[in-house]
């Protein structure tokens, strides 16, 4: 099982956190002209990486808040996690 | 307006599970007739808290809890906070404490099922399905945690005796019970 630190309550267990995506995907901005290619991009298109990923989780059945993640997709390391609003570098 | 307890029909009172010759079992009751608040902090407010008193509690920090005889204010989660309570004018000390600009107040009373198991096993108990490290969760602290799945906040109102308060959304509290219960067989308990 993976334990993952929420940046409010700590360590805690996979089990009580929901997988939210990847979190490098930048939403186009508001009113901005957005051709097809960006939006299907944005909406559908995803990379697969081996290696590190930052990734969007919600502590789900803890303080319900969306954190980031750093992990290692092929080892399931993870290196670091932050809150939504900070950067992971 | 009748109080129906979600567990009313499977909350049989009386000694079940290996109880035989047992010097300290689990004893197991349904906390009714509660009154329950949550208090949510907007993100735009930039008042602090630490100056508001709530039936004279402050609110509580990260994972701690603050209560006195009558009130208990958990905390649920940033700017997030559950106000259980059997005083009956709470929502008055509530409103006169808290500003609507800068708070959102919702009545949860009926929406919750509460157990409270105590023993020196609860622990065990709690082991068997919840993921949680008990290890610092002391008196005066609570957590969110799952207990077979079930979302759950658990309050950890007293460690000698161990004493703990496990709440579920009503609708999950027949199935919660049934887990509970199951898991404590093994030590023998006395439903209250």
């Amino acid at each position: 099982m993976l334990y993952i630190k929420c940046p409010y309550c700590g360590l805690r267990a996979q089990k009580e956190f929901s997988y939210g995506g990847d979190a490098t995907v930048k939403r186009p901005n508001i009113n901005e002209e957005v051709s097809n290619e960006d939006w299907d991009n944005f909406v559908y298109m995803r990379k697969s990486p081996r290696g590190k990923h930052i990734e969007l989780w919600q502590h789900i059945a803890g303080c319900r808040q969306w954190i980031k993640v750093q992990r290692d997709t092929a080892t399931h390391e993870i290196f670091q996690t932050a809150k939504v609003t900070e950067e992971i570098r | 307006m009748k109080n129906v307890s979600s567990l009313e029909n499977i909350h049989k009172l009386g000694l079940f599970g290996n109880n035989d010759n047992k010097d300290e079992l689990i004893n197991i009751r349904e906390i009714k007739d509660v009154l329950i608040y949550q208090i949510v902090k907007y993100k735009k407010s930039s008042i602090s808290i630490d100056k508001i008193k709530i039936d004279n509690l402050n609110l509580p920090k990260t994972l701690f809890v603050s209560s006195n005889h009558y009130t208990r204010i958990l905390w649920m989660g940033p700017d997030n906070w559950l106000v259980v309570s059997s005083n009956k004018e709470i929502e008055k000390s509530i409103l006169e404490n808290l500003s609507h600009d800068d708070f959102a107040l919702t009545d949860l009373s009926h929406s919750r099922t509460i157990l409270e198991l105590e023993g020196s096993l609860v622990d065990e108990v709690l082991k068997k399905g919840c993921p949680l490290n008990l290890d610092g969760l002391d008196e005066g602290k609570c957590s969110n945690s799952a207990f077979h799945a079930i979302t759950i906040t658990i309050d950890f109102i007293s460690s000698n005796p161990r004493k703990i308060r496990i709440f579920a959304l009503r609708s999950f509290g027949e199935s919660l019970y049934h887990s509970i219960t199951d898991a404590c067989l093994e030590f023998g308990y006395k439903a209250e």
